[in-house]
């Protein structure tokens, strides 16, 4: 890999070991997927902010880190963590977990990372613009600005993000290379357009390709749907890029008239629900995975208004970012009748499994970790369907 | 014996072998506290861990950095591709590793080797190192299995393809054609087919075996003294036959075409 004379200094610990290390991380992975140099990031977003899948060793890693001085030198965010930071309680969380939390949040605050937590940093802390380089983790949020708003981004891990945010830097490979971002196949889409479609269709995409780049036809998502596809096709396969005719900036530049088209409709939409739906009953509806967003905040709090929650026995989570629960806060005057609207955090990264066995959800995304990262049977629906439940 | 690979995180170490077969996930196949792996009998602590590649959930970096924290880190890693997150916790817990060795085979439990990762070399201590040929000589979907004597210094009382080694300066096909004569007095033409080579251990020996394919035609077996005696195989007769190590692979690889066909 060509480095630059300043780069080969900072891999010799001219410019200190946080900073040493931060280089051999980004050139060890820049050397393992071929990168030929590093290029400037504009911004970088982290995962690896929850005490649940870090654990000790992620916190020790942090702590040394921030003893070793390293600050970041982009403006970057952090993913959503195990708990709210003052409503924890409610959350059925332990001491000791939220003490590890807590310090874990203020580690990466001492790195100079925003401590606002979240997966959806794109409607607001965090906007690349159209071709910027980043480096983000969060396979949601990154698939998120890759396709819909065009800025470039491998799936960085968590450390790998973290070590590109300290350099400003990242390995020049893959997604940020023109020809790595030509689409793979067309999905002829035929959804119904609300935005649990928009998950259900990329489960299904997920699950028919796996890997690789779709090109859509017959769908125009707008952010929130762009939210739950991009969310859903990171989860049930590892796509990182797509583009949408007549709607993402890049899918313009593309011939796709000899690309092999597959169908997606009913009948797939149905096997991706079946996949998601492995139970009947729910002890929690967890809803906003990916985060809600203002719309969605008042298009929920709309849905209830007036209406009462009956079924006692099942509790009901919002997620969202502290800026968007602070905005909303007369639909949360009227969500919180129904239970806690919680910020900073997830009912995949929070430790539910000490107290719940089956949770409900609209995500297509916590639908597959909800069972794997969460030890749950799982029930996907779209929030109506949910709601109804408790009603 | 020497093998060149490549850097992935600098540094030295010395140590014994622990291998694993399959790719390992470190979240879940090893205990970050004790280093005790889950995926097998052992311990990966101050051992040159060798394994194919890294699996799993991203986590697995921070698994490594918790057993550096408890002392317990393997003294290097060695593997065949490096993927992000065996690279990523190597790194960050300054564990030298190299990967694109040739093969995990080179290596066996207890060798002793030394690791140059800022040179990407690895060394095998005490191993004699030896380039082999082995052919599928095949006539009707069948090829010859000879069986060696019990005498024999390398895998007695065994089947095995037509084999031998690669004399100094001899290339692998011509040593091929060579070992047929004299073994079968069969001349043979252009190989029908080759192989990447593969490594075999056995003992303190490493084999490095060029496999190959060639046409038997009509001609008559001879055996020499070497071999007690042959048969024509297929790949289903050569399951129930106690063969020399990849003797299964290499005629399934050659053979299952024409078996179709």
């Amino acid at each position: 890999m060509d480095l630059t004379r300043e780069e080969e200094a900072i891999l010799n610990g001219e410019q200190g070991e946080g900073r040493q290390k931060a280089m051999e991380l980004v050139t060890a992975l820049g050397k393992i997927y071929g990168a030929d140099s590093l290029i400037d990031i504009t911004s970088a977003h982290l995962s690896g902010a929850s005490y649940k899948t870090i654990g000790d060793g992620g916190l020790k890693y942090l702590e040394d880190l921030v003893g070793g001085g390293a600050t970041v030198s982009v403006p970057s965010t952090l993913n959503p963590v195990g708990m709210d930071r003052t409503r924890w309680k409610e959350m059925h969380i332990s001491e000791e977990f939220a003490q590890k939390q807590l310090r874990i949040i203020d580690l990466y605050g001492q790195m100079g990372i925003k401590k606002t937590c979240s997966c959806t940093p794109y409607v607001g802390p965090n906007v690349p613009s159209m071709g910027d380089h980043v480096a983000w983790a969060e396979s949601s949020a990154l698939s998120f600005v890759n396709s819909y708003i065009g800025a470039r981004t491998n799936r960085e891990g968590g450390p790998g993000a973290l070590a590109a945010a300290i350099l400003g830097k990242t390995a020049n490979y893959g997604l940020h290379l023109d020809e790595k971002r030509v689409p793979t196949v067309v999905i002829d889409a035929d959804i119904d357009g609300s935005v649990f479609s928009y998950s259900l269709l990329g489960q299904a995409v997920g699950m028919a390709i796996g890997s690789g780049i779709p090109y859509f036809k017959n769908i125009s998502p707008e952010v929130e749907e762009a939210k739950a596809l991009s969310a859903a096709m990171a989860a049930s396969g590892s796509i990182a890029l797509y583009h949408v005719e007549g709607v993402t900036p890049e899918a313009g530049n593309f011939d796709v008239s000899e690309l092999e088209t597959i169908h997606i409709g009913k009948k797939e939409l149905k096997a991706a629900f079946d996949k998601l739906n492995t139970v009947e009953d729910v002890q929690l509806i967890a809803i906003g995975c990916p985060h809600l967003t203002e719309k969605e905040m008042h298009q929920i709090a709309q849905f209830l208004k007036g209406k009462e929650k009956k079924n006692k026995d099942v509790e009901v989570w919002f997620c969202t970012s502290t800026e968007i629960r602070e905005k909303c806060a007369e639909d949360v005057k009227i969500m919180e009748k129904f239970g806690p609207v919680l910020a900073d955090t997830c009912m995949v990264v929070a430790p539910i499994e000490g107290t719940f066995q089956r949770t409900g959800t609209n995500s297509a995304k916590a639908g597959n970790y909800l069972p794997t990262l969460c030890s749950q049977k799982a029930m996907c629906m779209d929030i109506a369907a949910l709601m109804e439940l408790v009603l | 014996m020497i093998f060149q690979g490549r850097c992935i995180s600098n540094g030295k170490a010395r140590g014994e072998v622990i291998k694993l077969e399959e790719p390992l996930s470190f979240l879940g196949g090893v205990e970050g506290s004790t280093g005790e792996l889950k995926v097998r009998e052992g311990n990966v602590a101050g051992k040159i861990l060798v394994f194919p590649k890294g699996k799993g959930s991203t986590v697995g970096s921070y698994v490594m950095y918790d057993l550096m924290v408890h002392g317990k880190e393997p003294a290097a890693v060695i593997n065949e591709a490096a993927e992000t997150i065996v690279a990523t916790g190597a790194v960050i817990s300054s564990i030298p590793m190299i990967d694109q060795i040739p093969s995990v085979r080179l290596f066996e439990d207890g060798d002793i080797v030394t690791v140059d990762a800022s040179a990407g070399t690895v060394d095998i201590e005490g191993i004699t190192f030896k380039e082999v040929v082995s052919s599928v000589v095949s006539k009707d979907g069948k090829c010859i299995l000879e069986k060696r004597p019990d005498s024999c210094h390398s895998y007695p009382g065994h089947w095995s393809l037509v084999a031998g080694k690669i004399e100094p300066g001899e290339s692998p096909v011509d040593a091929a054609r060579r070992e047929i004569l004299e073994e079968t007095s069969i001349k043979v033409g252009e190989p029908l087919g080759t192989m990447d080579p593969l490594y075999v251990r056995e003992g303190k020996v490493l084999f490095k075996v060029y496999p190959f394919h060639f046409d038997a035609g009509n001609q008559e077996v001879k055996l020499n003294e070497e071999n007690e005696t042959y048969v024509w195989a297929s790949i289903e007769d050569a399951k129930g036959m106690k063969t020399v190590t990849d003797t299964e692979l290499v005629m399934t690889t050659f053979l299952k075409n024409i078996n179709k066909a």
